[in-house]
C-alpha cells in the first residue's frame, strides 16, 4: 500500500501547510513519513512522493542521498550509529566501534543476525567530549547515548531486543 | 534598456548592462577568468570555486553617502580579505577586480589541485582529450606534481550508461552541475541529480527510463571534463584529428546550425566520414545547443546507389527522352531537397510548361511565405501550438517555447495526444477548434502572436485567420519552406501521377511512392533506392535512377520553417561517382533544350536577392555566450526573409 493510500489525510495536513505552488517544499516531511513507515526510503516511496508533489523520482533520490538520516536500504529496525570522527577517535571511539563490531561479530554497516541492530560509522555528532558516543535511529525517533563502553553497548542492545520481542 | 555599469578588470576600464557578472564582463575585454561551473546561460552557483578573485569596491561615507577619497584624490577601494567567486557577483559601479595578481592567481592554482584531488588523469583514453575545460586549466593553472597523496585517490564507477546515448564516468567528474542545471534550468526536465555529500558526491538518475531527454546530448558538450560523453563518440576520434565544416541539420525544420565533424576512418577502408554532429552557435535559431535527433544523424548510407546502372550519359538521356515525349511531364519534390536543387526542377518545369509539386501531409505552404519569425518570445508574448508535439517534431521549437514560458510568454498547447508541453502551458486542450478559441482570446491582449502548426490547409487557414504575427509550418523536412518560397504547388496524395511521366526528387520513401503510380519515374535521390527497385520490378513502371548528392556532400541552403536562408557547405567527399542535384537537373534540362545553371551559387542568385557572402555573415559577438564545446559561429547566421 502506498503512502498516499495509507495516509491520505496526513498528507494532505502536510500539504495545506504550503503554497501549491511550492507544494514540492512538502518533500522532507514526506521523506519523514516514510522513514517512519518502513525504516527506510524504497524506490516505491519515492516514485509516490514525487508524483505527489510534480517533482521527478530524480529529484528525491537527490535529496534522500544528500541527509544521512535518510536511509534508502532496509536495514535493521535500530540503527546504532558511532561517531569516529577525529574528537571522538582521540577519545578511543575507533578501537570501540572495532571492539563492538567484534563482539557483534558484524561490519559497521552491516546488520546483526537477528535482523534487528545495524551499526554504522558516522561523522560527527557534535558531543566529542563525551566519546565514544552514538545515536540510535529508529522509528520512534533518535537517541543519543554517550560515554558508551561494550559492555554498556551490549546491555542496551539486550533491552533494545526485548522491547522488540515485547512489541511483537 | 538596463543602465550601464562601468568597472576595472586588471587594469582595464569596462561597461556592461548592470546585472551583467563578472566573468562574463571580463571576457568581453578579453580576460578569461577560469570556471567551471560557470556558464553564461545558466544561474551561477558558485560550486567549483574555480573563478576566485579580488574584489575591490569603491568605499563610501555612510552619515554624506559621499564617496571616500584617497589622499591623491582616487576614490578609495576596499579590498575583501577573502577572495570571492567572480561568477556570483554582478558588477557595480567603480568596482575593481584583479584577476591575475599574486593572491588570485595562487587561489585559483589551488582550487584547481583540489579539482584534481581524484581526477583520474585518464587523459590519453578520454574522450573529451583535445578539447577539455580541465586539461586547459591545467596547463595554465596546475603544478607539475600533486601535494596529495596518490594512493588515496577515490576511485568510482567509469562505466555508468546513463541512456543508452550517454555515458557517465564518475572518477572524472568535478561535481560542477552543468549537467544537472542544463537538465532542471533550461530544459525543464529534472532527469539528473546529485547523490550523497561532500566526497562522495556522484551523479546520477533514477528516473526511468534514466536519462530521458531530447537534450541530453548537450550535456556532454557543456561537461568541462569527460565524465560525460555520448555512446556514439566513444572512442570514435581525436578531437583534432578532425576537420570541422558547417552545416545545417536535416532531422526538422527548425533549421539548427550544425558543425560536421569528419576524419578518415578505418572501418570504412580509408574514407572520410562524419565522426559527430556538434552544434554550431546561431542565437537566433538553436543558441548553442542541439537535439539528440540531430546530433545522432545517421550519415552512413551503404545501400546506396553511387552511380546510375546504365551510366550518366544513358541515364541523362533517357530522362530526358522520355520527359520530353511525355504528354504531360510531371515534377515533385519534397522539402529534402536544397533550395538550388528545388529552383532547377521548378525552372525546368516552367520551361517545358509543366507542373512542379512540393509533396507535403502538412498544408498552408502559401500561407506561411507572408509572415515572419518566431524569433525570441517573452513577456507579453503568445504562442500557440497546434497539432504538432513539437518534442518530437522540432524539438529545439519546443525548447523555445519552453523557453518563452520562461521569460513571460503565454503558451496554448492544442494537440489530440498528451505532449511533454503540456507542463509549461497555460492552456491545455484537446481539441483544435478550443484550442484557436483560447488563443484568439489570449492572442487580443497579446504583443507579438506566434503560431506553430501541424496540420491541413483547413486547419493552416483557420490559424492564419487569427492573425498572428508569426505563422510557422512544422513541415516534416527540412527545407519545405523553400519549396513554397519558390512557388511549388502543395500535393499531399500523389493520384495526380497515374499513369504520367514524372520528375521525382527527394527522399526515397517520395520515389517509391510515385513508382506504385507513375509510368515512367525519373528519380533523383540520394538515399537507399533498393525499395524503389523492388517496386519497379512488381509493378512494371519504368524507372531511371540518377544518384544525386546528400547534405553532408554538398553545398547549398535550406530556409527553415520560419523563413531563415542559412548556408551548408561540403563535409566530405561525394559517395562515387554522384552529382549534386542541380547539375543533374541542368544536365536533363541541357538534353531538353533548356540552359540551367550549375554552379550552386549562380542558382542562388537567381531566386533571392541575396547572395551566399550575406548568408556567411556572422555576429562575433554572439560567441561570449559560448559554455562548452559548441562551435563558434564562424561561417555565417543566415538571412531572415
Amino acid at each position: 500500500m502506498s503512502l498516499a493510500e495509507k495516509y491520505p489525510q496526513e498528507i494532505e495536513k502536510i500539504l495545506a501547510k504550503y503554497p501549491p505552488e511550492h507544494k514540492r517544499s512538502a518533500v522532507m516531511a514526506l521523506l519523514y513519513m516514510a522513514m517512519r513507515e518502513g525504516g527506510y526510503i524504497s524506490k516505491a516511496d519515492k516514485a509516490d512522493i514525487a508524483s505527489m508533489l510534480d517533482m521527478t523520482t530524480t529529484e528525491v533520490s537527490s535529496i534522500v542521498g544528500f541527509y544521512s538520516l535518510f536511509h534508502d536500504e532496509k536495514a535493521g529496525q535500530y540503527r546504532l550509529q558511532v561517531c569516529t570522527d577525529i574528537g571522538c577517535a582521540l577519545k578511543g571511539a575507533d578501537q570501540y566501534l572495532a571492539d563492538l563490531c567484534e563482539k557483534l561479530d558484524v561490519k559497521p554497516g552491516e546488520t546483526t543476525e537477528d535482523g534487528l541492530i545495524t551499526i554504522e560509522e558516522v561523522k560527527c555528532l557534535a558531543a566529542c567530549d563525551k566519546a565514544p558516543m552514538f545515536q540510535v535511529q529508529s522509528p520512534e525517533g533518535i537517541k543519543y547515548h554517550e560515554k558508551m563502553t561494550v559492555d554498556t553497548t551490549l546491555a542496551l542492545i539486550e533491552e533494545l531486543r526485548k522491547d522488540a520481542q515485547e512489541a511483537k | 534598456m538596463t543602465k550601464d555599469i562601468t568597472l576595472t578588470i586588471d587594469g582595464k576600464e569596462v561597461s556592461v548592462p548592470a546585472g551583467t557578472l563578472i566573468p562574463d564582463a571580463a571576457k568581453k575585454i578579453g580576460i578569461d577568468i577560469p570556471v567551471f561551473c560557470y556558464h553564461p546561460k545558466m544561474e551561477p552557483v558558485g560550486m567549483c570555486r574555480q573563478c576566485l578573485v579580488e574584489i575591490g569596491r569603491p568605499a563610501f561615507d555612510r552619515t554624506t553617502g559621499e564617496a571616500v577619497l584617497e589622499e591623491d584624490g582616487s576614490p578609495k577601494i576596499n579590498w575583501g580579505w577573502k577572495l570571492e567567486t567572480s561568477c556570483t557577483n554582478p558588477v557595480s559601479e567603480g568596482m575593481v577586480v584583479n584577476t591575475k595578481s599574486e593572491k588570485a592567481v595562487k587561489g585559483q592554482n589551488e582550487m584547481l589541485e583540489f579539482q584534481l584531488l581524484s581526477h583520474p588523469l585518464d587523459c590519453p583514453v578520454c574522450d573529451k582529450g583535445g578539447e577539455c575545460l580541465l586539461q586547459d586549466l591545467t596547463l595554465a593553472h596546475g603544478g607539475t606534481e600533486s601535494r596529495f597523496n596518490f594512493d588515496e585517490k577515490r576511485h568510482a564507477e567509469k562505466k555508468v550508461a546513463l541512456s543508452d546515448l550517454i555515458w557517465l564516468d564518475r572518477e572524472r567528474c568535478i561535481q560542477c552541475g552543468r549537467c544537472v542545471r542544463f537538465q532542471s534550468e533550461i530544459v525543464g526536465e529534472a532527469v539528473l541529480g546529485f547523490e550523497a555529500r561532500g566526497s562522495h558526491t556522484q551523479i546520477m538518475t533514477t528516473s526511468e527510463p534514466g536519462f530521458d531527454s531530447a537534450f541530453s546530448g548537450n550535456t556532454t558538450d557543456i561537461c568541462p571534463v569527460g565524465a560525460l560523453t555520448t555512446a556514439q563518440f566513444r572512442f570514435g576520434a581525436r578531437p583534432w584529428e578532425m576537420e570541422a565544416t558547417a552545416s545545417v541539420c536535416t532531422e526538422c525544420p527548425v533549421g539548427c546550425n550544425t558543425v560536421l565533424n569528419t576524419r578518415r576512418d578505418v572501418k570504412t577502408g580509408g574514407k572520410v566520414v562524419v565522426k559527430r554532429v556538434m552544434p554550431r552557435q546561431n542565437e537566433s535559431v538553436n543558441e548553442t545547443w542541439i537535439c539528440d535527433k540531430g546530433r545522432f544523424t545517421d550519415f552512413s548510407a551503404d545501400s546506396r546507389l553511387t552511380a546510375p546502372s546504365i551510366g550518366w550519359t544513358d541515364a541523362i538521356a533517357s530522362a530526358a527522352q522520355n520527359l520530353s515525349a511525355a504528354d504531360e511531364p510531371i515534377f515533385v519534390v519534397d522539402g529534402s531537397l536544397p533550395n538550388e536543387d528545388l529552383f532547377n526542377i521548378k525552372s525546368l518545369a516552367d520551361e517545358v510548361g509543366a507542373k512542379a509539386y512540393c509533396y507535403s501531409e502538412v498544408g498552408g505552404g502559401e500561407l506561411t511565405t507572408k509572415s515572419g519569425t518566431y524569433g525570441k518570445s517573452g513577456a507579453g508574448d503568445a504562442i500557440l501550438v497546434i497539432g504538432s508535439d513539437l518534442y518530437v517534431d522540432a524539438p529545439i521549437f519546443w525548447l523555445r517555447a519552453k523557453q518563452a514560458v520562461d521569460r513571460g510568454a503565454t503558451l496554448i498547447v492544442a494537440t489530440e495526444e498528451e505532449t511533454r508541453l503540456d507542463n509549461f502551458a497555460s492552456t491545455v486542450v484537446r481539441d483544435f477548434a478550443q484550442g484557436l478559441e483560447a488563443a484568439k482570446e489570449a492572442f487580443s491582449k497579446a504583443e507579438n502572436t506566434v503560431i506553430l502548426y501541424k496540420g491541413d490547409d483547413a486547419l493552416a487557414q483557420s490559424c492564419a485567420d487569427l492573425n498572428p504575427t508569426s505563422l510557422v509550418g512544422v513541415w516534416n523536412d527540412a527545407n519545405t519552406q523553400g519549396a513554397w518560397e519558390m512557388g511549388y504547388e502543395a500535393i499531399s496524395d500523389l493520384d495526380v501521377l497515374k499513369g504520367k511521366t514524372v520528375y521525382v526528387a527527394g527522399k526515397s520513401a517520395l520515389v517509391a511512392s510515385a513508382l506504385e503510380v507513375a509510368k515512367f519515374v525519373v528519380a533523383q535521390t540520394a538515399e537507399d533506392v533498393q525499395i524503389a527497385v523492388s517496386i519497379t520490378e512488381a509493378s512494371g513502371s519504368k524507372c531511371v535512377t540518377l544518384p544525386s548528392r546528400n547534405i553532408s556532400e554538398s553545398l547549398g541552403t535550406f530556409t527553415s520553417a520560419e523563413r531563415r536562408v542559412q548556408l551548408f557547405h561540403p563535409a566530405v567527399p561525394a559517395e562515387g561517382d554522384t552529382l549534386p542535384g542541380f547539375v543533374i537537373t541542368a544536365q536533363v534540362a541541357e538534353k531538353m533544350g533548356v540552359t540551367l545553371d550549375i554552379e550552386a551559387e549562380d542558382i542562388f542568385a537567381n531566386f533571392f536577392d541575396l547572395s551566399y557572402a550575406d548568408l556567411s555573415k556572422t555576429n562575433p559577438e554572439e560567441k561570449l555566450l559560448i559554455g562548452g564545446n559548441c562551435y563558434e559561429n564562424t561561417q555565417g547566421v543566415g538571412v531572415q526573409l
